[in-house]
């Protein structure tokens, strides 16, 4: 099945919020309720303990702004920088500070369900794999071909997941392979065209298919955009209608 | 021995820690609870954290950073552990642990080392005694059964030094690089973990708790 989802996240509405005492504004960019990705935009106001939770299905968290301090990891993020965890990977409690800024990334929807859900920590994924970098630890690197165009790698290659960022200046074509399990694009800087429309910074396309998408277009003053890849982790878990995954659902349903 | 004990005796539990890992403190209660709730007998095993630290510990950092990153470590455990959080006392130096690790192996020769490293923990988590100090290690001795006098004199002698430094090297080489690293039968975890966890992984494995076998 192929699928392609195109998002202006300008042109989505905010809404203020709070789940167990964090209080944050949202954007629902793509809900998944139609079976496919889901997508949130957060800006979390200050707090020392955003409570541990976990989500049932695989996630990329881009950090666009402010910082996230993972106290159990000593891991302490700065925009821009990415945190995965595969389906049922808990992380946290974690502390955002100084304008948080951030995009949650699932390839279906996965809802949250705290820790403090006993059930829930029979059910965590004791082999899943969690990730963070900040995009400062990894030096840009010539794009083959592509004169005045770099990219940095995120995550090591063969990690499973991949993130890579790449900058390229005007009218220059992002080729990427075919994302079986899909791949969010998210534009970081510039603009770029996707189908005939031009998207801006933190709006993304999603594509999902054993067929390569069509390029993106960096747009008039190009573009930096990050490529965030899942893998076959996005198979497992998600919101099943059983057991945990109504309580997960319908938790973030309440949340956002 | 009875039904449950019997089913229980060779699956292995094995944990590597350090005494002065915060995480590892927070592990002793799952872990005993484990060992009564399942009948098994837990090994504790040293992973040493930070070999570099001097007899008579480090002082922490007052740096603005590392102030902040202790208050975060205050809110993960204020949050995880609510239970423990109020009666622990955080120390003011990163302390010495090779000292009790010597005494670990002290009473692991006199099958007391269970009640031992328990009583290690609580005394430098919960009473903020030093366990860089022999003192420390003989007090807990004698709440765990053991003859502080003989343990003062195997300590004088370092008569434990080359086997607790083996078993810390030992640590090294099969790859153990945090604390606590729980072996649950066949099972690797890394780091702390939520009790439901470790008894969902002993029940993967059939074991199951001693009332229910029972029962």
């Amino acid at each position: 099945m192929e699928q392609c989802y195109i998002v202006d996240a300008a042109k989505a509405p905010w809404k203020r919020s709070s789940t167990e005492g964090v209080t944050f504004a949202c954007q629902v960019l793509l809900s998944g309720e139609d079976g496919g990705p889901e997508a949130l935009h957060f800006r979390f106001d200050d707090c020392p303990s955003v409570y541990a939770h976990m989500h049932l299905t695989s996630q990329f968290q881009l950090l666009l702004g402010g910082s996230m301090d993972f106290p159990r990891g000593v891991k302490h993020l700065e925009a821009l920088a990415i945190h995965y965890t595969d389906h049922n990977m808990p992380y946290g409690p974690f502390a955002v500070s100084g304008c948080h800024d951030m995009l949650v990334l699932h390839p279906k929807a996965g809802g949250i369900i705290s820790m403090a859900n006993h059930d829930a920590r029979r059910q965590i994924n004791l082999s899943g794999r969690i990730f963070a970098t900040l995009a400062s630890s990894s030096d840009w690197q010539s794009l083959p071909g592509a004169d005045h165009s770099a990219f940095k790698l995120l995550m090591p290659p063969g990690y499973g997941p991949a993130a890579v960022v790449v900058k390229s200046p005007a009218h220059a074509a992002l080729a990427m392979p075919a994302a079986e399990f899909g791949r969010y694009e998210v534009v970081l800087e510039g603009s770029v065209i996707a189908e005939g429309q031009e998207i801006g910074p933190p709006g993304f396309r999603y594509v999902r298919g054993e067929r390569a998408a069509e390029p993106l277009v960096t747009g008039d003053n190009g573009a930096s955009v990050a490529f965030l890849t899942f893998d076959r982790d996005v198979l497992e878990g998600g919101i099943t209608g059983e057991g945990l995954s109504v309580e997960a659902a319908e938790a973030m349903a309440r949340a956002i | 021995m009875d039904q449950s004990e019997q089913t229980a005796a060779p699956f292995r539990v094995v944990v590597f820690a350090d005494f002065v890992c915060t995480y590892s403190y927070l592990a002793v209660e799952q872990i005993d609870r484990l060992a009564r709730e399942y009948g098994v007998r837990p090994l504790w095993r040293p992973h040493w954290l930070h070999p570099e630290t001097p007899l008579e510990g480090t002082p922490r950092e007052q740096t603005p950073e590392s102030i902040a990153k202790r208050e975060r470590l205050h809110a993960w455990v204020k949050e995880m552990a609510p239970e423990h959080y109020p009666r622990m006392r955080f120390p003011e130096k990163r302390q010495y642990s090779f000292l009790a690790f010597e005494a670990l192996e002290f009473a692991c020769d006199r099958q007391r080392d269970f009640e031992f490293k328990t009583a290690v923990y609580d005394l430098m988590w919960t009473e903020e005694r030093d366990i860089g100090k022999p003192e420390t290690l003989l007090a807990a001795a004698e709440r765990s059964g053991l003859d502080p006098d003989e343990l003062k004199e195997a300590l004088d002698e370092r008569s434990y030094a080359e086997r607790a430094l083996d078993a810390c090297n030992q640590a090294r080489t099969i790859g153990i690089t945090n604390t606590p690293t729980i072996f649950l039968g066949r099972t690797r975890i890394n780091g702390w973990h939520y009790y439901e966890v470790l008894q969902s992984v002993m029940e993967k494995q059939g074991m199951r708790p001693r009332e229910t076998v029972a029962g």
